[in-house]
This record gives structure tokens, sequence and C-alpha cells, in this order.
């Protein structure tokens, strides 16, 4: 997981966190541009790798807005991108169609992945944001037999 | 300044007219206005059509006019039209009537004092004959030049040729027929 | 490439005609557009031009005149010399987007052949979509017939699209008494108009792949005011462009344009403020009553309504002594428009004329030169015993009992 998401510099743009310039310096047209440079393989690389600005919320976290917040297994999880799918924020981490993790500084908790989840038992699953990942997955629960 | 007012149904190419004289006035280097009258206007209503001549640029934009010369293409609209409205005491008025013109002044009380002024042509007659259709605003402005004088016939015939340059051949040659015919028929 | 046409050295266009002919040689890349009485014919043309093989460029048949501006904005902000046309019902469609526009800063020109606003439907001309677009942040330019049309489609383009500017710009034209009366037209050869406008040049257009940009971002009250008052700032400063553009285009065809109109005025006791074709009618009436009866009778015509030419408003009228605002639309529950504007700059000038406000000619009532002298000499009526005497808003042309609002206070 380390790398893969751009934490160190998460944050920047949060209300308050940065310094507010006046009328004379904010981007015409608020046209905010996405990257650091000029780049001409955006769709080519993999996000860990653009050069993103402080200007795209990929650098930007809206973690604070979650209370619960679903837990990877990887044990149980069949890779066959469901949640990946579904996710309405982007924040299902799958390189080469295999899951990796959760992007925890855009997943805002709405459970959608655990939904759609097909494994038994399911492969993700919400708890509650003060729980630890280990305490979590220590409470898997077992592979539910079908009732006759 | 020579204003003029067409009478005319939606659809009988008054505007056209209006615009395909103005074409030709402004080659001879006059200024031009061409403007039309209608409301949300359905094919066969009547409307008006208006030109304003002139040396210098045309910069008076008023509807209200005190025409010249009255043009009516349409043949009923000399009887159900106000065709007098706002005339001077030399307004000319050329009328489309199969009718002859002591016969047509007759049956238009506010004709009766203004024989003088009169001009009648079957401009109708003239385009279903030539055009083959009832289009009678280019023999109107055949008429036109033979009572107004504004320009010789072949040099508007000419004129006309080139406004009308994006039509078929024999289109522009039934046109040129018709204007020619209404030149030497209006009386 | 592109065919070329040969114009001749005077066209006989309507107004509509000139300004799709100005849209051919600018070369629009992308109208998008929902056609509308009276300003049809200008998408129409274009639409034919394209069909013909005399524009390199996409007509976008839309289904609304919202989906209209919105497709222009994409189009403008992909990277496209973009223009459209509307008029009234379709206009106040457009709106929102309209604000969406130049908020982005996109160059887009918008021909607004003005027409009155339902209810009652009325297709005919009056400045009820020129006034509901007067806060929308474009620059608005107003022609007073179809030369002009032409004329200010060209700088048009040219102004919008200045790296300095980067705002839509609207040109205005009075719906069928311009957009619909034929007049001579002088125009440019295609090579001169082109030539003359320039290519386009984008800025963070969203076609460039190797710069990514995000267009029509969301601002809370930590940045929104920031960026409106850049805004603000932008249209207030345009004006130095548009300067330059119309001395650019003076030494190119010899035809004068500047941002606040005035026609003898330099000797004017009495002054009408006018938009639109009425501001020839108004000058004809001046030129016959100065020859007629001696009245020292001037025009004034703002070419730019945004930027509003504040300070030559003060400069033009500080020694006339009375002067009538005409508005070619009522504003509702208030003074005209011209009116308001022109008493706000007048108020901080040394010396004020005695200002009143005719409404007039709305839904396309004639507006005939015999009125205009009326109202010039009911001015200098007011001129010379020093007050108004009249009530302060007045309307021409209006059947039924006198109408009329407010009179001066007198100690």
């Amino acid at each position: 997981m380390k790398g893969v998401l751009a934490t160190d510099r998460r944050g920047m743009r949060e209300l308050g966190a940065e310094e507010m310039v006046g009328w004379d310096e904010v981007t015409q047209g608020v046209v905010l541009p996405s990257f650091d440079q000029a780049i001409g393989n955006a769709a080519f690389l993999k996000p860990e790798e653009r050069p993103y600005s402080d200007f795209s919320s990929y650098t930007a976290t809206v973690a604070s807005w979650r209370v619960i917040r679903p837990v990877y297994n990887r044990d149980i999880c069949i890779d066959c991108q469901n949640c990946w799918v579904w996710c309405p924020d982007a924040s299902i981490i799958s390189r080469d169609k295999q899951m990796l993790g959760i992007d925890y500084d855009h997943c805002k908790g709405c459970g959608v992945c655990v939904e759609v989840c097909p494994t038994n038992p399911k492969s993700l699953l919400m708890f509650a944001e003060t729980e630890t990942i280990e305490e979590a997955l220590a409470k898997w629960p077992e592979k539910k037999k079908k009732e006759k | 300044m020579i204003e003029i007012r067409w009478h005319s149904r939606a659809g009988q190419g008054a505007v056209t007219g209006a615009k395909g004289l103005g074409n030709v006035v402004a080659r001879t280097g006059k200024e031009v206005q061409a403007f039309a009258l209608y409301g949300s206007a359905k094919r066969g209503a009547a409307m008006r059509a208006y030109n304003r001549i002139d040396d210098d640029p045309i910069i008076n934009h008023e509807k209200y006019m005190n025409p010249d010369y009255v043009l009516v293409i349409d043949p009923a609209l000399a009887f159900t039209d106000n065709i007098t409205e706002h005339e001077k005491d030399s307004t000319k008025y050329i009328i489309t009537s199969h009718m002859d013109k002591s016969e047509l002044i007759a049956q238009i009380p506010a004709l009766q004092d203004k024989k003088d002024r009169v001009f009648v042509v079957d401009c109708i007659g003239i385009s279903m004959d030539t055009i083959g259709r009832a289009i009678p605003n280019t023999p109107m402005l055949g008429a036109l030049m033979k009572i107004s004088g504004m320009f010789e016939l072949d040099f508007f015939l000419d004129s006309m040729k080139r406004v009308l340059a994006k039509f078929p051949q024999k289109i522009i040659d039934a046109n040129m027929e018709a204007i020619t015919r209404a030149y030497n028929e209006v009386k | 490439m592109a065919e070329k046409m040969e114009l001749n050295e005077i066209e006989v266009w309507d107004g509509n005609q000139a300004a799709a002919q100005a849209l051919r040689q600018a070369q629009v890349d992308v109208v998008a557009a929902y056609p509308i009485t009276p300003s049809t014919p200008i998408v129409e043309g274009y639409g034919a031009f394209v069909a013909n093989g005399y524009i390199d460029g996409e007509f976008v048949m839309v289904e609304s005149e919202h989906a209209a501006m919105s497709g222009c904005v994409g189009a403008a902000a992909a990277g496209g010399r973009v223009a459209t046309a509307t008029s009234s019902q379709g206009f106040m469609l457009m709106i929102e987007v309209l604000y969406q526009a130049s908020g982005m800063r996109l160059p887009i020109v918008l021909n607004v052949v003005n027409r009155a606003i339902a209810s009652p439907l009325n297709v005919r001309g009056d400045h009820g979509d020129m006034y509901a677009g007067r806060d929308s942040g474009w620059i608005q330019l107003d022609a007073f017939n179809a030369q002009e049309a032409y004329d200010m489609n060209l700088c048009a383009f040219k102004i919008s699209e200045d790296i300095n500017v980067r705002l839509p710009v609207m040109v205005h034209q009075d719906g069928f008494t311009t957009s619909h009366t034929a007049q001579n037209v002088r125009p440019l050869s295609d090579d001169e108009a082109y030539a003359f406008i320039g290519d386009y040049k984008p800025v963070d257009e969203m076609l460039d792949f190797s710069k990514a940009v995000t267009y029509g971002a969301q601002t809370e009250e930590d940045w929104h005011f920031e960026h409106k008052a850049k805004q603000h700032r932008a249209l207030m400063d345009s004006y130095v462009v548009i300067d330059r553009v119309f001395e650019e285009f003076e030494k190119k065809t010899g035809r004068k344009y500047r941002r606040l109109e005035s026609y003898m005025m330099d000797d004017a006791e009495v002054a009408i403020v006018a938009l639109g074709a009425t501001v020839e009618t108004c000058i004809l009436a001046a030129k016959e009553l100065r020859e007629q009866e001696g009245l020292k009778a001037g025009v004034v015509a703002p070419r730019s309504i945004r930027p509003f030419p504040f300070n030559e408003i003060r400069e033009v009228l500080a020694n006339v002594k009375a002067v009538a605002a005409l508005d070619h639309s009522v504003s509702m529950g208030a003074m005209g428009m011209l009116y308001n504007e022109i008493a706000g700059a007048m108020l901080s000038a040394q010396e004020r004329p005695l200002l009143t406000n005719f409404i007039y000619g709305l839904g396309g009532r004639d507006f005939a030169v015999d009125e205009a002298k009326r109202i010039f000499r009911e001015q200098k009526g007011h001129a010379d015993v020093g007050y108004i005497t009249t009530e302060i808003q007045q309307f021409s042309g209006l059947r039924g009992p006198k109408l009329g609002f407010y009179e001066m206070k007198r100690s």
C-alpha cells in the first residue's frame, strides 16, 4: 500500500489549511490545473505516478466525513472487481485487476462496496472508524451455511 | 429620398421584390433600405414591404412612411387594404389587375380623385404566362421602372440578371420576359 | 480548406445576413444553436455555409437554448472559436449558462437579435432580452444598423479572444428593424476580414491533453468572492482592448466606432441617449431640428453597454442642460436602465443635466422621427425654465390615459 496513496501531500487544500490568495491571484475563469507540470500520457499512468497539483481533489482528503469504514480481507477476496466498479468515489485501489485495498483519504464510508461483494463471508465489511484494521480482521465472521 | 410601399400577401414575393429592387439600386451607388411589416404571418396574410432610396446613407428607421410609390401586387388588396394611407399629392399607384384602368378606378372610391396617378398592369397574368406561377413581384418591378423612369429597361434587366444569378437559367429568362412585358404593358 | 466567397464592394444585406457573413469570415469552428425568430437566419446562414463548403466548422443542433449555450461553453472550453445567436425567450432560457460562460472566461460571440419578452408573446423588437443580460458578465456591443451588425461581429471575436480579455461578447441588433431590414453593407474581403480577427489563440483548452484542467469548479465563501471580483475587474478593464480593436478597425475600414457614440454633441443644449436603430432615427430628428428650428440637439448612444462608459457619459453630458434617456424596455417597478445608469454617472459630475426617462417602442411599436423631435423640444422646455416640467418617467407612443411617474423635487 505504501506509495500507492499520495498521503504525504494530502490535507493541503482542506478549508483553512493553506494560504488564501486575493482576487488578483486566483486563476482566470476558475480554471484549475490538474497537474503541476505538462504531461502527455496521463491516461497511461497510474494515479500515484501522476504529478497531481494541489488543485486536484486527488491531493485532498475527505476522510473526516466518515464514521464507519470498509475493511478489506485479502484472504477471502476473489478479485472480481465488483467493488471497484461500484464505488462512487473511485476509492477501491486495484492494479492489474488485483484488489489492493481502500483509499481511506477519499472513501466516505457509504458501504456500497460491502453491499456488492459476492463472497461468503464478504471480503469487505463495515467497522467503526475507531476500530483498528487488526481488530476488525480478528472479528471476521465464518462462512454462512445455506439455509434450507 | 424616394419611398416605396408594397401591398402584398405573404408568399407573393414582396420582400424578395423589395430586396431585389434594393440590390439593383445599390449597384448604381445609391443607398437603399428594404424591410417588411408582418405579424407572425401565414402565407396569404396581407402584409406590407417598404423601400427607401437616397443618395445619403439612410438613417431613418421609423416604419411610418409617406410613399412616393404604392405598389399593389395582389389584385384583391386594392379593394380591401387601405392603399392610399399616408399618401402625398404626388403619390403614384401601380396596381395589379386584370381589369383595365377605368374599370378598376370606377370600383375603388379612394382612387377617384387621382386618376392621373394610378397605373394598372396584370402582374399575376404576366407571371402565370412567363414564370408559370403567380409571383407578381418581378413584373411589378418592370412596371415601376416604366412609371418612375428610375432606370432604362436594359440596364435594369442586366442588373436583375445578376441579382437572380443563383437561379437556373430558365427561371432567369422567364423573369426577364416578365419584367419586359410589364414594362411595356403598364398603363 | 473552406471555399472563399466573392463579395461585392456593396452588398444589400439585412442585419442577420450581415452577422452570418461575419461568422463565415471568422471561420467559426462551432455553432451550437436552437434557432428562434428573429435571429434564425444567422445560425441558418452559418449552417448553410458549412453545408456548402464555405466554413470548416460544425453546426450542432440541440434541444433548447440552454443546451445551445452549454454546447458553446463546452466547445469554447475545448479550445474552439465559437458563436451562436438567439432572441427573447431563447435568450431567457440561456441566461443560466451565460453566467457560466463569463465566469469561466470563455470567448464566445452571441448575436442577440433583440426581441420583446412574453407574456404577452411578441416576436418584434424591444430591448427586454438585452436588459436581462446586463449583469451576466458579458461584454455587450450594440449595432444600430446592418453594417454595424457586420462590423461589431468582426470586432467581437477580436475583443473576446484577446488574451487580456477572454470574456464572451454579445452583439446586439434590433429585431426586424435591423435584422430584417436590408441596407447597403460594405464588407471586407474574406482574407481581409480573417486577417483582422486573426487565428484563434487557445487558453487552458481542454483538448490539450498534456495539460489537464478542471472547468466549472465549486467555490464557497472562501473563494467565490475573489473569483467574481477578478471577473468584474476583467470586464471593467476590457475597455482598453475594445478601444484598441475599434482603432484597428478604423484603420482597416475607415469606419470609426467608440464605446460611447455621440452625434452633434459639441454645442448641444439638449440630448437624447438611446440604443439600437432608434439612435439613427434620433440623429435624423436632431439634424432636422437644428436646420429647421435652430434647436441645438444632440444624440448620445452607448456602443458598449457593458462595460458601461461611465466616464465618457460624464464628459459628453457635462454641458448639456436637459437629457432624455430613451429605454426600449421597461424595467418593471423602477426607472429605465439607461436612465439609472446615466443618473448614476452624472451624480458624481460637477454639472448635472435635467434628466428624464421615456419608455418607448415595447413589442416593436414604431418610434417616429416626429416623436423624437417632440421629445427634443420637451427637453428644451425643461432647459428654458430650469426644472423638469413633466413627470420624470413618461411613455412614448402608449395608448390610453397619460402614464407617468415621479416629479422633480423643488424647494
